[in-house]
């Protein structure tokens, strides 16, 4: 079976049924216009001091509604033993892995496209080409680790409390890189190329590690 | 007395003469007293990084050929490498506040030894929160190797900007011969100890396996078919 095809078939799959229930994105979207809610009810944002603190608050909503949906992705194929099913096709654990990683991405960068404009509308910082293409970089290398986590704790008992304790440190250096990068888009003191291609090289290595991991993770 | 014993004993007995030659060893002529916290402070993050090489070692192994022996020294090494990490972590602070007015500050060195004690204390949660078995140890596994990866990553990514931790003086021949002979013994007593430690810790792991298995009922090999009800 051709690898692609099968990683292509499984992220159809998950966004067709994602499609038909329509659950998580607007419950992401609506969480993170929350999240937002109350960085303005925390902080004191005026227009003067917005480029300071709409990077923290970016990236804290961003990673806390990356956690619900890499959560979400394999509660559903384990309520319905779905995955097990898949996993008797000869199909090869890493390419059923790629679809559902690709599809959860796909999925957070719907929800990205509600938080970074909503930051803009909200707090008026400007609407940087250079922050879209940070956010996006970072969400990919996320989705890799965070999908991998969420594949791992699938089956553990206490799955909602060891995700976000596993996953987030392992994004940190997302966070440290992305970052940097929005808040030089923004105008603060940074190096905004270094940043990218910092988040580029951390995409490459963590690609290329959990597709390594994916094997043990899946095989069952 | 076991063998265990006695190797603990050794191990107290070469940190006793450690904490001599601390003590008889040069005071700091800028920093004071203060500066001796630095043999402890060292070894201990030394040992520590011990010990997660031999949680990445013991990871590796299990995922290539499960065995169970792997897997224990992946558990000691995870929980002697905490303890080491918390060591450093509070002798660290308790130098900075005297020689840099305040407990912590968002270095690149305390950020990614902090975030170093986060991945094993989450690793640690692993094992505690997962049913024990095959499908704990490889969630472990995973998390013990990614988490090594991901420490030089967050050191070398936050280095690069705002350190205020000093760089390595031993190896850069800045310590004065007493120091440095200090430090040395300090550090292999230091060693001796997490060795001793994670010895100890396999042992207790290999009974808590023993004691999993005998409660778990055993496997059914072949049953023996049941007979025909008759009508």
């Amino acid at each position: 079976m051709n690898p692609f095809r099968v990683a292509v078939a499984v992220a159809i799959k998950d966004l067709r049924s994602e499609w038909r229930t329509r659950e998580l994105v607007p419950a992401l979207a609506q969480f993170i216009v929350l999240a937002l809610l109350i960085a303005n009810f925390g902080f004191q944002i005026d227009a003067r001091d917005a480029p300071q603190i709409v990077p923290g608050v970016l990236w804290l909503a961003l990673v806390f509604a990356g956690l619900v949906a890499f959560g979400r992705t394999f509660s559903a194929e384990r309520e319905q033993a779905s995955l097990e099913a898949m996993m008797l096709t000869p199909a090869s654990p890493i390419a059923i892995f790629a679809g559902k990683a690709v599809a959860a991405t796909a999925l957070l960068i719907l929800c990205e496209a509600v938080l970074v404009p909503a930051l803009s509308l909200f707090f008026g910082t400007a609407l940087d080409p250079g922050v879209v293409f940070a956010v996006l970089l970072a969400t990919v290398g996320m989705a890799a680790l965070g999908c991998l986590f969420a594949a791992l704790v699938a089956r553990v008992r206490a799955r909602e409390l060891l995700l976000p304790l596993l996953t987030l440190p392992l994004w940190i250096p997302f966070i440290i890189a992305g970052g940097q990068a929005v808040q030089a888009a923004l105008g603060l003191p940074g190096n905004y190329d270094e940043a990218v291609g910092l988040l580029i090289d951390f995409d490459i290595l963590f690609v290329v590690l959990t597709s390594l991991a994916a094997r043990y993770v899946l095989d069952e | 007395m076991n063998r265990y014993r006695t190797w603990a004993a050794l191990a107290v007995a070469l940190m006793l003469g450690a904490g001599a030659a601390i003590y008889y060893a040069p005071t700091d002529y800028l920093q004071g007293v203060v500066q001796k916290i630095f043999y402890l402070h060292v070894s201990s993050a030394i040992a520590a990084y011990g010990c997660f090489a031999v949680v990445l070692v013991g990871s590796l192994v299990y995922l290539r050929n499960e065995s169970a022996a792997a897997d224990r020294f992946a558990r000691s090494g995870a929980v002697v490498g905490v303890v080491f990490t918390t060591i450093t972590l509070v002798m660290g602070s308790l130098w900075a506040k005297p020689i840099w007015g305040s407990f912590w500050t968002w270095d690149a060195r305390l950020t990614s030894t902090l975030v170093l004690w986060i991945i094993y204390a989450g690793y640690l949660l692993v094992r505690r929160m997962a049913d024990p078995g095959r499908q704990a140890a490889r969630l472990a596994a995973v998390v013990g190797i990614f988490g090594f990866i991901d420490v030089p990553i967050v050191h070398f990514s936050v280095t690069w900007w705002r350190t205020q931790h000093p760089r390595p003086v031993v190896v850069n021949d800045a310590l004065p011969p007493q120091m440095l002979a200090t430090f040395l013994f300090t550090l292999a007593c230091t060693l001796v100890l997490a060795a001793v430690l994670i010895g100890i810790r396999y042992r207790i792991e290999t009974l808590l396996d023993a004691r999993l298995r005998a409660i778990e009922p055993a496997p059914i090999v072949s049953a023996a078919p049941e007979a025909e009800p008759t009508a």
